[in-house]
């Protein structure tokens, strides 16, 4: 075939392809730098006729969803003698996608382990990417294909709807296609060699397609492009695979099912920079929650505008890395006291359940999205955590020698006790049932500040269907009349599991008491004033002259001073006792003072 | 029927030996306000009944239909039901734990799961050597609530979620106040429904500083 010839036939695969002509996965599509696309055409016009000037002429005549895709790809394959060409050839062909319409609900790990378990052959999944909602990935075997063909419908999810599995012939997939000349890859490495600081196992790949290097041996590293992305994890596997520390940023990443794949391949870092790109999603963040990191850096992404306060945008980061100890450049206090050996949270999992890590870690998971709806949010988005026919009733202490329990009954007026509650219509009312009316009666509570650091959870009960636990910790009130107000709470949850791995409430039992002296303490001397559960109410004048008085008269700042004074509902004398009490004790630690 | 069957061998089984049975009478214990006991007709059963066994009347539904899991029955009747075995349960776990520890196993299900201030102790061995360490006790219930367990968590097992609060005294320690929560759950028979720990959560309010 001539030159010619060969190049028309290469155009024509790529308009047959129709969506696949395009070497991104993803549906939406952002645009190249100008400068370097019309440095690619005026190379490339001997070459190929490209499929953009094809677009422009004839008013789109193959678009993908509502983009149109404008590449450029320079491909000197045609030029390539035959025996490089047989061998590309047979890379090349016997490739198979494989897609999973809605597989975007799933977790990657449980879906490929469930598609793994029921092939009888283990197979690599090449270039898994999402597209919209289908998670998609290519295979070469066409042994291992016809066995994922009969896996469709034989796996079941959560809510026992059965997962169908589309398997086709395709054109290989675009790492493959398009893999880099040895040339390049050479360049690459040498590049990236360059850019690696063994002292700190750092890699710094930031623009790095504008990198001199690479610019000078006109070799274009878009990492948005599979290709690119794999040929650079695949240096970093072979050349730094115990990797620490890598940055991403300024990048112009709009996704991240490239970066996965690094996953298995530099399982150490704990360090990640993707500022300044275009992730526009926390969903793109969580394809790579594999990665136990401990420090990311997302500012400068579209995704940071779509949150509406810190908080909530910190709480959904650190759900997906559990480990993450700095957001941003800001770092949270250690982490939660559910992560630090929390010895009566492990007894009970060693004796019920099976995998005690990942229940722990749902748990906490569960407890850190409910509670940031329950403080931070408006509750009304709790309705998602509910079941239809949940129930709630809270419980209000009834000691009859706590004279502060007046005010918590006054608060807390839906209290059912049973054991003062005789009439049977009353209890039936004092029952929340079905998760309006739940949620209805939890937006009328008080608005709390939950203290995490303070949470015990005690696992009742694990089976298939039911995860029942009792969680005991403290919470500020921060609004009404006894605002500051430290209470200590003991709640009951009896969940099942629902879908994509979230919880969902069946019972719900809340019990109140004012927080002991100590347990005010306790929670004191963990916070730290740059905790992000800290909580800083506006104080009234009389408040800050007390304040004031306070912080003279015991020599603590006025922080802790403040702090003091609110946990023992601004009872100055009340205060003050405590105060003696655990300096004497010597458990007011030092940084009070300073 | 075999349950009933069975039902009916234990208690030939429990009464052998028992000497307390006969002046344990009082099913009604004080201050309860729970009246168990409605038609007279069941006072001929009290003679048979063993104490330490929380038992109530079968849902109305159940025992006209014959099926133990009528979906006829409405939330209000769980949540009846669910109360009244609150109570009963509430009342007799506590004196059974003051007054008759050694008993107290009988109500629990086999593979049931104590946790104690953190501490898990499972299946009825272990529990009976627990509660045989554990010192005389004295305990106050102040709070008490309960909810019916949705059958979608249970598989179908009726179950209840019962909570308490009060304070306890155990022999040569401090008065504590607690808190304790407990899943109930049903063995149903067409004559009543007798009602196991299915777990138990018992934690001092002050469990941290007593260590």
């Amino acid at each position: 075939m001539s030159e010619r010839q060969e190049e028309q036939k290469r155009h024509l695969q790529l308009m047959k392809r129709g969506a696949d002509g395009n070497e991104e996965y993803s549906g939406t599509f952002q645009e190249e730098d100008d400068s370097v696309e019309m440095r690619d055409v005026q190379d490339e016009l001997q070459v190929r006729h490209t499929p953009c000037n094809v677009t422009h002429k004839r008013k789109v005549k193959w678009h993908y969803q509502s983009q149109i895709h404008i590449t450029v790809w320079k491909n000197k394959k045609a030029l390539e003698n035959k025996v490089g060409e047989t061998m590309q050839d047979r890379t090349l062909r016997n490739w198979f996608k494989v897609t999973i319409p809605w597989g975007r609900k799933y977790d990657k790990e449980w879906l490929m382990n469930s598609i793994q378990n029921h092939c009888s052959v283990p197979f690599t999944p090449v270039d898994f990417h999402y597209v919209r909602n289908r998670a998609r990935f290519f295979i070469q075997d066409s042994s291992i294909a016809s066995e994922l063909k009969d896996v469709s419908y034989k796996i079941c999810d959560e809510e026992n709807q059965k997962i169908c599995i589309f398997v086709n012939k395709c054109a290989a997939p675009f790492s493959v296609q398009n893999k880099l000349e040895p040339e390049e890859m050479y360049q690459l490495e040498m590049t990236m060699n360059k850019r690696y600081d063994v002292t700190q196992q750092a890699l710094d790949l930031q623009t790095l397609r504008f990198d001199p290097d690479l610019v000078g041996h006109e070799i274009d590293i878009i990492l948005n492009r599979r290709n690119c992305m794999s040929a650079a994890l695949k240096i970093i596997e072979k050349n730094f695979p115990n990797l620490l520390s890598l940055n991403l940023c300024n990048n112009k990443l709009y996704q991240l099912d490239g970066l996965c794949d690094i996953i298995p391949k530099a399982p150490m870092i704990k360090i990640l920079n993707l500022s300044n790109n275009e992730l526009s999603s926390t969903w793109e963040v969580s394809k790579i929650k594999g990665l136990k990191l401990e420090e990311l850096w997302l500012e400068g992404n579209p995704l940071c505008d779509t949150f509406s306060d810190q908080l909530t945008y910190v709480s959904v980061i650190r759900s997906y890395f559990p480990k993450l100890r700095c957001l941003d450049g800001q770092n949270f206090t250690s982490p939660t006291a559910l992560d630090i050996s929390s010895p009566d949270l492990v007894k009970p999992c060693q004796k019920t359940c099976k995998e005690p890590e990942e229940l722990r870690n749902l748990i906490r998971q569960f407890l850190r999205q409910y509670y940031s709806l329950y403080d931070n949010g408006d509750r009304q988005g709790l309705l998602a955590a509910y079941h239809e026919e949940s129930c709630f009733s809270l419980s209000v202490s009834s000691n009859p020698e706590d004279i502060a329990l007046n005010s918590l009954c006054d608060i807390y007026k839906e209290s059912r006790n049973m054991k003062m509650i005789k009439d049977d219509y009353l209890r039936l009312q004092l029952l929340k049932h079905t998760k309006h009316d739940v949620v209805r009666s939890l937006c009328v509570l008080p608005k709390t500040q939950h203290d995490l650091n303070s949470f015990v959870v005690d696992l009742l009960i694990q089976t298939d269907t039911m995860l029942c636990f009792s969680v005991h910790g403290v919470f500020k009130e921060v609004e009404g009349s006894s605002q500051g107000s430290l209470r200590a709470f003991v709640r009951t949850f009896i969940t099942t599991p629902g879908c994509c791995s979230n919880l969902c409430i069946m019972n719900d039992e809340l019990f109140v008491r004012v927080a002991t002296a100590r347990e005010a303490q306790c929670s004191l001397s963990l916070q730290t004033p740059t905790s992000v559960f800290n909580f800083k109410p506006t104080l009234s004048q009389e408040q800050q002259e007390m304040v004031q008085s306070f912080s003279t008269q015991s020599g603590m700042n006025f922080h802790w001073s403040q702090k003091c004074l609110q946990d023992n509902e601004w009872n100055y004398i009340k205060a003050c006792e405590v105060f003696i009490m655990l300096k004497t004790e010597g458990r007011i630690p030092m940084e009070a003072f300073q | 029927m075999e349950g009933t069957g069975s039902y009916h061998r234990d208690w030939s089984e429990e009464n052998r030996g028992r000497q307390y049975q006969q002046h344990d009478q009082h099913r009604q214990p004080e201050g309860s306000g729970s009246h168990y006991y409605g038609p007279q007709g069941d006072h001929s059963r009290q003679g048979n009944r063993i104490p330490e066994e929380v038992v109530t009347p079968p849902l109305a539904a159940s025992a006209s239909s014959g099926s133990l899991m009528a979906a006829a029955v409405d939330f209000k009747t769980h949540v009846d039901q669910a109360c009244r075995a609150a109570e009963e349960f509430v009342n007799i776990y506590y004196e059974t734990m003051d007054k008759r520890r050694q008993a107290l196993t009988r109500l629990y299900l086999d593979k049931a799961t104590l946790i104690w201030n953190g501490n898990v102790v499972t299946g009825l061995d272990a529990l009976a050597n627990f509660f045989d360490m554990l010192p005389s006790s004295e305990f106050q219930v102040n709070m008490l609530d309960c909810q019916p367990v949705h059958e979608q968590a249970t598989q179908a097992q009726t179950t209840i979620l019962v909570v308490t609060s009060g304070t306890v005294k155990f022999d040569g320690n401090k008065q504590h106040y607690f808190n304790q929560n407990f899943l109930l759950t049903a063995q149903c028979t067409p004559s009543n429904t007798v009602w196991k720990i299915a777990s138990d959560c018992f934690r001092f309010q002050d469990w941290a500083s007593s260590n």
